[in-house]
């Protein structure tokens, strides 16, 4: 039993090893396999929910995501709906959004860039106020705090 | 007489030394080098060179020597400042300024590190996503990399991923180094379970809020890495308590203790680590013949690891981070590197040249990127 437990050991020990000098040649691959894995994927929360609706004008895109109320269990009764502005803008932007698809506009939107400033002005009573509105890589991107 | 022959049993001969880093030699220069050194550029030539001499050095000094923390806390410290050099420098150079915005964090910019991951679990579990605004694959510091360096690192060393992987833990193991007797002695050791009780309140409150709670509001290594920029009174607290933390934490009660008092008192990777030591197969033994109860090792333990208790049961706790500090300082060699399933007292050596080979090889190569990184644009600041 005590040579057993000494040879289990050594041979967990050396298997340590092997699995210490193939980690770092095999990063790229392992990390490829992890990143395949189901819940390997970020939270709504942070990349603001799969793009709905998109209205494309000469210059610019405007996405309008899926309100996200995502909760550990379930939705929650409070979130938000991202939108995005990419290309070339106007300095002020002045949209009215339906996030729903109902075939009603749901609040109006202006963002002067410049200033870094935004109304809204909510046309439905589940809209409540602006999370977040900011300049991003791509173009400007606001989200718009919801009631479910 | 009998002391001094038991202190050369780890020492070994000038050329018996070599040969141990002959391998660590071959292995680290082709992930240095790629196999194929590159001279078109001096100052980069230059930077790895020293970072590959630096590591051999160090590794051969540990054979020779028979010290371990001594030479490993050379490259542990050099790893944790080389890396938040390259971290600040990126994020100056892209954003001219060491905190990142509301854009980067809806754009899923930013750099991932492994302290993230308790909060990851139950997350993941039940909404089947990361909450976190990073990278999943792709791009400096991303989710799926770290993640894998991590889990590798924790099932082959356990703990020993705090002194030898952790590239935060080399800042409070610097700061403990600072003075030579500690100004504070007594703190109890019960304290060293406050990382678990973190544990569970930033797994819980992360589950519940979906947000990563620990690095959101207590992360103390935000001061030396990045930040949320200053914009509210949310955003100025957070601050407040990041660098109340860090100065508390990781600067002035290390100095004061000679502990690792972040490692011990707050961080919750740690706890998770703590648990891994139960599966890594490298563990410290006390050969109990040996031991002359002097309890110096207790003394030096930076992790409140091992007590008076263990010594006499002959059992080192599982909040060891095989560091080296007290195998160095026993002049018995009565607690020493071991594998597990193997007796105390035997097989010293070997166990001690299998433990080096795999901790080491995994903070030289970790460390690497950021240490060359920080050369190379030190060289350019000089040239």
């Amino acid at each position: 039993m005590k040579k057993l437990k000494i040879i289990a050991g050594i041979s967990w020990a050396f298997i340590a090893l092997i699995l210490i000098i193939i980690l770092f040649p095999g990063l790229n691959s392992f990390s490829v396999s992890v990143s395949k894995l189901p819940f390997m994927k970020i939270n709504p929360r942070y990349t603001g929910g799969v793009v709905a609706n998109q209205m494309i004008t000469e210059n610019c895109t405007l996405d309008i995501r899926k309100p996200v109320f995502d909760g550990l269990f379930r939705e929650r009764n409070s979130g938000f709906v991202q939108i995005d502005w990419r290309g070339s803008m106007p300095e002020n932007i002045k949209d009215s959004i339906d996030y729903d698809q109902d075939g009603n506009k749901d609040f109006y939107i202006s963002v002067n860039r410049k200033a870094s400033k935004t109304e809204l002005v909510p046309l439905n009573e589940k809209v409540r106020n602006v999370v977040i509105s900011t300049p991003t890589s791509y173009g400007w991107s606001a989200r718009i705090g919801l009631l479910k | 007489m009998d002391n001094s022959l038991k202190i050369a049993t780890m020492k070994k001969s000038f050329g018996i030394s070599l040969l141990y880093t002959v391998p660590m030699f071959l292995i680290t220069f082709m992930f240095m080098t790629g196999g194929r050194p590159n001279f078109s550029d001096p100052s980069s030539a230059l930077a790895v060179m020293s970072a590959f001499i630096l590591v051999n050095i160090l590794y051969f000094l540990m054979h020779y020597t028979g010290k371990t923390d001594k030479y490993r806390a050379v490259l542990f410290i050099i790893f944790a400042l080389s890396l938040s050099f390259t971290l600040i420098r990126n994020m100056v150079a892209m954003r001219n300024s060491m905190s990142f915005s509301e854009a980067d964090i809806l754009e899923c910019k930013i750099p991932f590190c492994h302290l993230v991951i308790p909060m990851m679990i139950l997350p993941a579990a039940f909404t089947k996503s990361i909450i976190f605004p990073g990278s999943i694959i792709g791009g400096f510091a991303n989710i799926s990399s770290m993640v894998v360096l991590w889990l590798v690192a924790t099932i082959v060393l356990g703990r020993g991923f705090c002194s030898w992987g952790c590239f935060y833990g080399g800042w409070d193991d610097g700061f403990s180094r600072m003075k030579k007797k500690p100004a504070i002695k007594k703190i109890s050791g019960l304290w060293k379970w406050m990382p678990f009780a973190v544990l569970i309140m930033v797994a819980l409150t992360a589950a519940l809020t979906l947000m990563p709670t620990y690095c959101a509001w207590l992360c103390p290594f935000k001061a030396v890495t990045e930040f949320e920029q200053v914009t509210s009174v949310e955003s100025a607290a957070k601050a407040g308590v990041f660098l109340t933390l860090f100065g508390g934490l990781v600067v002035v009660l290390p100095v004061m203790t000679r502990k690792r008092t972040q490692c011990s008192f707050l961080c919750p990777l740690g706890a998770v680590n703590t648990l891994s030591n139960k599966i890594t197969p490298f563990t410290l033994k006390i050969d109990k013949n040996a031991c002359s109860e002097c309890y110096k090792c207790v003394e030096v333990c930076p992790l409140y690891a091992i007590t008076r208790e263990d010594i006499k049961s002959g059992n080192v706790s599982l909040f060891c981070s095989k560091c080296g500090k007290c195998v160095d300082a026993c002049n018995k060699n009565a607690i020493h590197y071991g594998i597990k399933g193997i007796p105390p007292g035997t097989m010293k050596n070997f166990s001690r040249n299998l433990f080096l080979f795999v901790s080491f090889l995994f903070m030289a190569v970790f460390s690497a990127g950021s240490i060359i990184s920080t050369l190379q644009n030190l060289l350019k600041l000089i040239f």
